[in-house]
């Protein structure tokens, strides 16, 4: 076929073009003597850097962080969406949008909340505890390992959810329903064929969230840093951050651990699920997904997830909206009520430069998530359908700067841009972006393709359609729910991107995420509180909207 | 404004060749200064209400800030006109030939002679570093009186401080306190340290983050900057007086090849006007080098403050891992 | 095993109308008899099948599976499909991909105490049944669809369920398969001796497997009765229609005449059976089986149902021509053998049997 052979080419050189600069970028960096100079080549930095004492240490607590937030994420992600898409809970929309909020919250805002409910001192929730129970000491810690693991867990939840939900939502209940005739309970068939069926899925969630947590900055430096416990993104920012004159190349090369890390991962992902071509469950046929009556159980169950998503997720929100009418973080008391006013809010949002970054973010977002998930069709087709070497190669390219530890990937962006008209403008944001969270548009849409047989797409092209039309007629509106989680992955991580931006913003240039930086770095909590619901309401707004545009085009797909 | 201006300009044209030319300045229509300091929108506001040349504010990083603009300048695409940062790294890009070593502002004049000894960089303030409390939560009789008194194992879980084997500044700042003998000797400084250690401060990335967990009551003490006193108000902070204040100088210079070199220098000399530095003073808390102008923190204008030695990475890397062995023993 | 079904009614609300998929359904199903429902799609079919099996919860009524009560809305009892011992196959097969033939067969078993060696056994038994024997170990997702059916087929037959039941299984197989595997389920139900419960809205699926159809329409059965009772004898027109190409004459009763009736129509006096014994000046709609018309010469006096016409259009199917006679406004549809020199447009005459045509309500 060489049509597909040449969409392989074509969007190999694309998307190797917008991911391996950079990479190379650092790859060079990490070998040579002098700084960003190309000038002599050595292995010193690789020989510093891996021979640091504590690098075992480091590398065990990486090795637990992720595999802990991966977890968590998982099993949380998949509990929500088999409640939000199998079941008659009720408040079923509250409960979806509950679960991908953590992704429209600045990260740094979330963990610095759950540092104000859980730290040992006079952590909110730990007071109220101590209080109830008459306990002597604080029941939790959260700048520990499994402080670090829960919070990041919840922050990677939307990501895995957003795989998760498609899966389900478009799994062929037949082979459920077969199971319970032959005789299998409701938990049987979960353990025996719902979850072994979504492999793929899952697989693809995890991996995700472990490739996320590698690079993530906030929860380790907010509550890992205070409980002295060191993972890669941590120990590479001691790294820089010791002297001046910051040695990115020795970054670089303990990046490549974690890049290393992360191709392994891939193949191996592509290792396991090489039978999952042929895991079809979209027939040619409607499907209704019939819903499990969870008939006593129903409103038990809606108190459980009720108390989970309150604890989870809305209360550090809640917190956010305390602080953002406070002069400075303080205790809940009568004192900090009487002390409450609108000045945050009033500087947010008479700051000309806040006004400016609003406008980019919600530019970048709306802008970049559209032309990243279409050229994420493209590329998760390929992955998915073509599966050639080519393909293979195209799905690690597309994975290689995301699964870069973020303060190295945006030096190297940054080295690549300065080469390029493009350095210092709002293009350079949006380029990026795109290369950067390529996969957050590909995963949710592969997971979508796999589920689609080939006979839908091969009667298409029988009849006469192209490559092209067949995507557009066909593909495209049975990947709606990909679609429009690729979207919402996308629009919401560009709206509070802060890795790449923090590098490549300048004045004219500036996004909401680093306008929360800076907020932050002046200690400015109020404002910044302010300007991360702000954010929350843009990114919420964007989602609900999608969200709605996407029922409305497979409403019209199944009536007409 | 408009008068200090015009007075300004007058005594710029007047006593120095090299001193901007505020037509050409205006011709060339923009500066930009890159600067790690924060909070000083208004005063490139005021600039560029006075002059009518755009003041362009890029804040970066100090981790970055060497990696930028060395990024940048080779490639020929700096568009840094003013570059603002701690000495070592103005230090680092004038040995990458980054800065402009020619232009000498006439108001540096006004400035202590060691802080414009080198040539290109302009010392203007002191990144001064001191603990600071919560002022509701610590009664006046148990505020710190000396450095010795923060290892006092009253503090036990109530310190937070930049992570002292990592944050540059901060290794700086310790190892300014041996060099400037604030301690009697060398051993009265380790048991310091080592008292400081096992009252098990909790950590964090670098200064800013350290007043929340204060104001929040959290821990008591911060090691922090009393800066935070002028730029948070409303925070019940207050700083504690221990001894001598030690800080890292903050520098000001002319990048080589500006792209808008007049308006650069307009800007280098407006920034080290008297009124700038008193702006500084009073509305971003800075410890700033001209003669008789403190920052509005009671007590600040008695305060000894002395600029720490530049240390090179190589030492702060050396001094990290000894400070790493200290506050990491298990 | 007997089944039958009391007053069952299933509603659904969408989009704020009410939907009635069963209505008031009654039904016995006797024991080791091959049972179809038969309907157009939307007739609620499925959905009954679905509540013997339990995948439907109905609003009312009562389903007995032998002796035992298995739904009844009264005395609050609804059994879930896994405590009915069923076999079912699916539409789509529901073959689990991440499993090998093995496990598929296997699975109703694992879920009951059954040992190792038995279940080994069983399956191993039941593959031969559907001539799979040592598929055993091949992966799920490499069968073909006709395979897949038999895995299916297997899957449903290894517990010894009571009853199977069978949604549309041949819909997704081609024409020439379907037509070979249809008979081959029909010999291997029958061999078995077990109650089968088969929907579909194929009516030569239906006429050729069952022993006995039922017609569902609205969510109500509207009749009953071995296949060629449904074929040449139905009730309605309706039936009459579903179950096989006819020509449908409007027409009121005019005189009766024992089992007959002549029966005006507005291509003439009709005289046809009355099964159902129509009175005098009822309206009616009389039926005549395209296969029974034939063409006449016009002076044969002694024909009970002569008509006069024209050859309106021939279409050659290779066994014969399908022929539309055009009588008066009215058109009727035979065939005619390749055999005979007519063409369109020809003046023709046809005749039909009095016992070939039927009378049924409107």
């Amino acid at each position: 076929m060489p049509q597909r052979g040449n969409l392989t080419l074509h969007l190999v050189v694309i998307v190797g073009f917008l991911t391996l600069c950079p990479v190379l970028m650092l790859l060079l960096g990490s070998f040579m003597e002098g700084f960003g100079e190309f000038n002599g080549l050595t292995v010193q930095k690789y020989v510093t850097a891996y021979t640091d004492p504590g690098l075992q240490e480091m590398f065990v607590n990486t090795l637990i962080f992720t595999l802990g937030s991966a977890t968590v994420a998982t099993t949380l992600a998949l509990f929500l969406a088999y409640m939000n898409t199998r079941t008659n809970i009720p408040f079923k929309f509250a409960f979806k949008v509950i679960s991908i909020v953590p992704m429209m919250i600045p990260h740094i805002l979330f963990c610095v909340s759950w540092a104000l409910l859980l730290n040992p001192s006079n952590g909110i929730l730990n007071k109220l505890f101590m209080d109830l129970f008459g306990l002597e000491n604080a029941p939790f810690n959260i700048y520990s390992l499994w402080g670090m693991i829960m919070v990041e867990g919840l922050l990677d939840l939307p990501i895995a959810y957003l795989i998760l939900a498609p899966a389900m939502q478009s799994f062929d209940v037949s082979l459920e329903e077969s199971s319970k005739v032959c005789g299998a309970t409701n938990w049987k068939t979960l353990f025996r064929i719902t979850l072994p069926v979504l492999r793929p899925a899952i697989l693809a969630a995890i991996i995700l969230v472990i490739v996320r947590s590698l690079a993530s900055f906030a929860a380790p430096s907010v509550l890992g840093i205070p409980g002295r416990i060191y993972v890669l993104p941590t120990h590479i920012y001691r790294m820089i951050s010791t002297g001046f004159s910051a040695d990115y190349g020795q970054a670089a090369a303990i990046g490549m651990s974690a890049l290393a890390a992360s191709i392994v991962l891939i193949y191996l992902y592509r290792y396991l699920t090489s039978e999952s071509s042929r895991y079809v469950t979209i027939s040619g046929r409607g499907f209704k997904p019939s819903v499990i009556d969870l008939k006593q159980y129903k409103y038990p169950l809606f108190t459980l997830v009720g108390v989970l998503s309150f604890v989870l997720i809305v209360l550090p929100i809640i917190v956010l909206l305390y602080a953002s009418f406070l002069p400075y973080i303080m205790v809940p008391s009568l004192k900090a009520f009487s002390m409450m006013s609108l000045q945050n809010w009033n500087e947010v949002l008479s700051d000309p430069i806040s006004l400016l970054s609003l406008k980019n973010s919600l530019m970048l977002g709306i802008g970049g998530a559209t032309l990243g998930v279409m050229l994420s069709i493209l590329v998760a087709y390929v992955i998915v359908k073509v599966r050639t070497k080519l393909s293979g190669v195209l799905e690690s390219l597309s994975f290689l700067s995301f699964s870069f530890p973020g303060i190295v990937v945006g030096v190297g962006f940054m080295w690549f841009f300065v080469q390029t008209p493009l350095y210092g403008t709002i293009w350079a944001l949006l380029i990026g972006y795109i290369a950067t969270y390529l996969p957050y548009g590909i995963r949710p849409m592969s997971s979508a393709f796999v589920q689609i047989h080939a006979s839908l797409e091969e009667s298409s092209r029988v009849s006469g359609a192209g490559a092209f039309t067949t995507m557009k007629r066909i593909v495209v509106p049975l990947l709606i729910p990909g679609i429009v989680s690729g979207w919402i992955l996308m629009a919401t991580m560009f709206v509070r991107e802060l890795t790449l931006s923090v590098v490549l913003s300048r004045p004219g240039s500036e996004v909401l995420a680093v306008q929360i930086l800076r907020f932050s770095e002046d200690g400015l909590w109020g404002q910044l509180s302010a300007l991360g619901i702000i954010m929350i309401v843009i990114s919420s707004t964007l989602v609900v909207v999608v969200t709605w545009i996407g029922n409305h085009f497979s409403g019209m797909n199944v009536k007409g | 404004m408009q008068k200090f201006l015009s007075c300004l300009l007058g005594v710029a044209v007047a006593t120095s060749v090299y001193a901007a030319d505020v037509v050409k300045a205006k011709k060339e229509g923009t500066a930009n200064l890159y600067a790690n300091i924060t909070a000083i929108e208004p005063l490139m506001e005021a600039f560029s209400q006075s002059t009518g040349i755009k003041a362009l504010y890029t804040r970066v990083s100090t981790a970055k800030y060497v990696s930028t603009v060395l990024t940048e300048h080779m490639a020929g695409k700096l568009q840094a006109d003013l570059l603002q940062g701690p000495l070592p790294v103005l230090q680092i890009l004038k040995d990458k030939g980054v800065i402009d070593t020619n232009y000498v502002s006439p108001l540096a004049a006004g400035y202590p002679d060691w802080a414009v000894k080198e040539a290109g960089i302009v010392q203007f303030a002191i990144e001064y570093v001191a603990p600071i409390y919560n002022t509701q939560l610590v009664k006046e009789a148990d505020v710190p009186k000396s450095y010795a008194d923060l290892a006092d194992p009253k503090w036990k879980d109530k310190i937070v401080m930049p992570d002292p084997s990592s944050h540059a500044t901060t290794i700086s700042w310790l190892v300014g306190l041996k060099e400037a003998k604030v301690f009697e000797n060398d051993d009265a400084w380790m048991a310091f340290l080592k008292g400081l250690s096992a009252n098990k401060p909790m950590f964090v990335k670098s200064f800013s983050p350290t007043p929340a967990p204060v104001e929040s009551g959290e821990k008591l003490i911060a090691i922090s900057m009393p800066k935070y006193i002028i730029t948070k108000p409303k925070s019940p902070l207050g700083w504690a007086n221990v001894g001598p204040i030690l800080g890292s100088p903050r520098g000001i210079s002319v990048a080589k090849n500006a792209p808008h070199p007049e308006a650069a220098r307009l800007l280098m000399d407006y920034w080290l006007s008297r009124d700038t530095m008193k702006t500084l003073a009073s509305k971003v808390g800075e410890y700033v080098l001209t003669p008789g102008i403190y920052p509005p923190i009671a007590g600040m204008d008695k305060a000894q403050v002395i600029p720490i030695r530049e240390l090179s990475d190589d030492e702060i890397k050396t001094w990290g891992n000894t400070f790493k062995q200290i506050f990491y023993a298990k | 095993m007997q089944i039958s079904i009391r007053g069952l009614t299933k509603i659904y609300q969408t989009e704020g109308k009410t939907f009635r998929a069963l209505d008031d359904v009654n039904l016995t199903i006797d024991a080791n008899t091959i049972f179809t429902l038969l309907g157009p799609s939307g007739c609620g079919k499925t959905t009954l099948l679905r509540s013997i099996v339990g995948l439907e919860n109905p609003d009312s009524g009562e389903i007995r599976i032998g002796d035992e009560i298995v739904f009844s809305s009264e005395k609050n009892i609804y059994l879930p499909p896994e405590k009915r011992g069923l076999g079912m196959v699916f539409q789509t097969y529901a073959i689990w991909p991440h499993m090998d033939v093995f496990n598929n067969v296997a699975y109703p078993l694992q879920n009951q105490n059954v040992s190792k060696e038995e279940i080994k056994k069983r399956v191993a038994e039941t593959l031969a049944l559907v001539q799979l024997g040592g598929y055993e170990n091949r992966p799920a997702t490499k069968l073909s669809g006709g395979q897949q059916q038999r895995v299916a087929l297997a899957r449903a037959l290894v517990a010894k369920p009571k009853v199977i039941l069978f949604d549309e299984p041949l819909s997704n197989l081609d024409a020439k398969l379907r037509e070979e595997t249809r008979k081959e389920l029909r010999a291997f139900l029958s061999e078995l001796g077990i109650t089968a419960i088969y929907v579909t809205h194929d009516r030569i699926e239906a006429l050729a497997l069952s022993d006995v159809i039922a017609v569902m329409r609205s969510g109500k059965i509207i009749e009953k009765g071995d296949p060629h009772k449904i074929y040449f004898r139905p009730d309605s027109q309706f039936v009459a229609d579903f179950i096989g190409r006819a020509n449908l004459l409007a027409g009121t009763i005019g005189t009766c005449e024992g089992e007959f009736a002549l029966v005006e129509t507005a291509i003439g006096k009709i005289k046809a059976m009355n099964p159902k014994a129509f009175p005098v000046n009822t309206k009616v709609v009389v039926c005549v089986r395209p296969e029974f018309i034939r063409l006449s010469s016009l002076r044969d006096e002694r024909e009970n149902n002569l008509f006069k016409g024209i050859m309106q259009h021939l279409v050659f199917i290779g066994e014969a021509y399908e022929a539309d006679i055009k009588i008066g406004d009215t058109l009727l549809t035979t065939t005619v053998s390749p055999t005979k020199s007519i063409q369109e447009g020809d003046e023709i005459a046809i005749a039909f049997d009095a016992q070939h045509a039927f009378i049924v309500s409107e």
